[in-house]
């Protein structure tokens, strides 16, 4: 048994030696990958090649903050970031990756343009949104979203960017912030989302998705 | 933009001692016991709901269908083996309309194991990957003293080579695949070789389960070998060609452990086709596609010396699938019809067969048509909860040779006729479990709704209940 385990493991040394291909690689434990090819040939799977996500189950990632990007990526790879999507699809991708490959996946989605999708909302929810994004609900405290995440909601440094975001990926991740400790990074939003409704929060995230196209 | 060609340039070519590594890993996953037991899940360290739609394996998601389509090389190299095991409970609503219940339906209403497969599967370079399953059929013979015996040999086998080239504007995928079962290398469910997923088991009282009803298939089937080249043009187009033949020589192992009475032998080089057009918008994505092949399968195994005593088949299917994916909630339709036309060898057609009076039939057909279409509707909530219906109908030529009078499994209007439906509710408590139920109703059996068989058996005698836990690590 010996003899036959010392034969895979020279033959798969020898394998991994000789016929790496790091130019389009979807090795996610290499690390001479790049991360714009671990962008094109991993990450695009989910989020697409432009950073714009066709399932609202994924979010679409083209000129988030980097800052962010970068905390939630090593968050996922530290595990402290649980919520169901984060440990389903993204703790073992980013298991392997390099400090290096974390900060070069996130320039590369920082500076993607986001394409312009369909507006998903319903026009009323997202005029309701609308009023809570900009000044927040005074009666129960809640601040407005603008005030950290931007006039236009573009985000700044380690507040994401929200415009354009897929309005079901939104809802889920509030709803996460409210009921959960999964993203301890955003303990901040448990605060604020602590008191918002299942309606306010639909019509915030019909807001901010349809924002590009206002 | 990054130009194809330079992209062609890029890697590190292999030298013939990474071939040989290669094959030594190849060697060693065919002949090691497997001691430890990680699956892709492990490899991309994903969930298995991430490829598999609502977790119901084998059907895939988006996701799952790029994973195979680039090779199974997306994610980091383990151990790449796995374990899947059947125990069932199959139970047929009449067994009294037969002359020996026992053999006719053995081990009704018994839990039973029904198989075993071990998977040697997962990446190998950054551009081949494989697929490997590997069968234990506890119950694969039985012997003269009634006792039953188990036997292993290949399953479904699949080795690719892929590359990709992708940028915002463009995405190419393209690869190589030698596998043993014409479309195994399918990444849609609606594809002959992935629409019928729960394994059958083979005792007789499994023989009106779901997975033995008509299934769009190809009729030249498994434990053949054949090379098919692919390319998924911007998740768009996918066209995938290629060609079968007898698993001999150093492709024997795709069909190890088949006893060459078993075996499908095939005169010269069979050609296979597979084309899609898919779409993906929002939670949604469609799928509409056609297969084809063309084969020519010696009539005895063990005789291969005559070229002309070959079946020739030629099978031409449609298929189109719908997935609506947005966590809680998986909802996906399935529909495939396959015509299958095929001409007998010359020394099987105008044959003279009587019926059990001793009257003179219609003299054997030189050819026969079988339509089969098969539509599926499934729902999960949660990758927990799943329920699905399906409908099948098989339809084809009246055949003499079709005529068989005897009980249970006979066929007296010799038509190839059946259709009914077939529901399921299943629960899968976590990721590698699944148990499910289904219940399988016929409104016509070979050929007829009522005394198909000539003693008064009806087709609905042969509605089945079918349990089983299905699990994989």
């Amino acid at each position: 048994m010996n003899k036959q385990r010392t034969i895979l493991f020279v033959a798969l040394a020898s394998l991994a030696a000789g016929c790496a291909n790091e130019p389009r690689s979807r090795d996610t434990a290499n690390p001479n990958v790049s991360g714009e090819t671990l962008a094109m040939q991993v990450c695009s799977n989910c989020h697409g090649a432009s950073g714009t996500a066709n399932s609202p189950n994924f979010p679409n990632l083209a000129a988030q903050q980097e800052a962010y990007l970068i905390a939630q990526l090593s968050e996922f790879r530290s595990h402290s970031r649980q919520d169901p999507v984060g440990y389903e699809y993204m703790w073992g991708l980013s298991h392997h990756m390099t400090d290096k490959q974390i900060n070069e996946l996130a320039a590369h989605f920082a500076a993607q343009k986001p394409l312009r999708q369909a507006v998903e909302g319903k026009s009323e929810h997202i005029e309701a949104g609308k009023a809570i994004f900009i000044a927040g609900v005074a009666a129960k405290g809640i601040p407005p979203c603008a005030s950290c995440h931007g006039a236009q909601a573009e985000g700044n440094g380690k507040f994401p960017r929200l415009a354009g975001q897929h309005i079901d990926y939104l809802v889920k991740q509030l709803a996460v912030f409210q009921r959960s400790n999964d993203r301890p990074e955003g303990s901040l939003m448990k605060t604020v989302a602590h008191e918002l409704t299942r309606e306010n929060i639909e019509n915030v995230a019909a807001y901010l998705q349809a924002m590009p196209n206002l | 933009m990054r130009p194809i060609r330079d992209d062609l340039h890029s890697g590190t070519p292999c030298t013939l001692a990474n071939i040989a590594g290669l094959l030594a890993v190849l060697l060693m996953l065919w002949t090691s016991e497997s001691m430890a037991l990680p699956t892709f899940n492990r490899q991309t360290g994903q969930n298995c709901l991430a490829c598999h739609a609502g977790g119901q394996y084998p059907e895939l998601t988006p996701y799952g269908r790029l994973f195979k389509l680039t090779g199974y090389t997306m994610g980091e190299r383990t151990l790449p083996f796995s374990a899947m095991a059947v125990v069932s409970d199959s139970k047929v609503s009449n067994t009294s309309k037969s002359d020996d219940p026992k053999a006719d339906f053995q081990k009704n209403n018994s839990l039973i194991f029904a198989t075993g497969s071990v998977f040697a599967a997962g990446k190998i370079t950054d551009n081949i990957g494989a697929f490997l399953q590997v069968t234990y059929d506890n119950y694969a013979s039985q012997s003269d003293d009634g006792n039953f015996h188990g036997h292993s040999g290949a399953d479904n086998m699949d080795i690719r080579y892929a590359d990709r080239s992708i940028d915002a504007t463009h995405d190419w995928i393209w690869g190589v695949s030698a596998n043993n079962n014409p479309s195994i290398s399918d990444v849609w469910n609606s594809a002959p070789a992935w629409m019928q997923y729960v394994p059958v088991p083979s005792p007789t009282s499994s023989r009106f389960i779901d997975g033995t009803t008509p299934y769009p298939g190809i009729a030249a089937g498994g434990n053949i070998a054949g090379i098919t080249a692919y390319f998924y043009w911007n998740q768009t187009l996918y066209i995938e060609a290629g060609g079968y033949r007898t698993a001999k020589g150093p492709a024997s192992f795709m069909s190890a452990g088949v006893a060459e009475g078993d075996k499908t032998k095939l005169k010269g080089t069979n050609p296979y086709w597979r084309a899609t057009l898919t779409h993906e918008w929002g939670p949604h994505n469609f799928m509409v596609g056609t297969t084809g092949m063309v084969a020519d399968v010696f009539d005895d195994p063990l005789d291969t010396s005559d070229p002309n005593s070959v079946h020739h088949f030629r099978d031409i299917g449609i298929d189109a699938q719908y997935q609506y994916l947005l966590d809680p909630h998986t909802f996906t339709v399935q529909a495939a019809y396959m015509r299958d036309h095929h001409r007998v060898p010359g020394f099987l057609a105008d044959q003279p067969v009587d019926d059990v009076n001793g009257n003179a039939l219609s003299n054997t057909n030189a050819s026969d048509n079988t339509n089969v279409f098969r539509a599926k509707g499934s729902y999960i909530w949660q990758a927990k909860y799943g329920t699905s219906l399906a409908f099948f109908n098989q339809t084809g030529t009246k055949d003499s040779v079709l005529y068989d009078p005897t009980r249970v499994g006979g066929n007296v209007s010799s038509s190839p006729a059946v259709r009914g439906w077939t529901t399921e509710v299943f629960w899968t408590p976590v990721q590698y479990l699944r148990l499910g139920v289904q219940y399988t109703v016929y409104d016509k059996y070979n050929g007829a709704s009522h005394n198909y068989d000539g003693f008064g058996r009806n087709a609905s005698d042969n509605n089945s209940l079918f349990f089983y836990v299905w699990g994989a690590y």
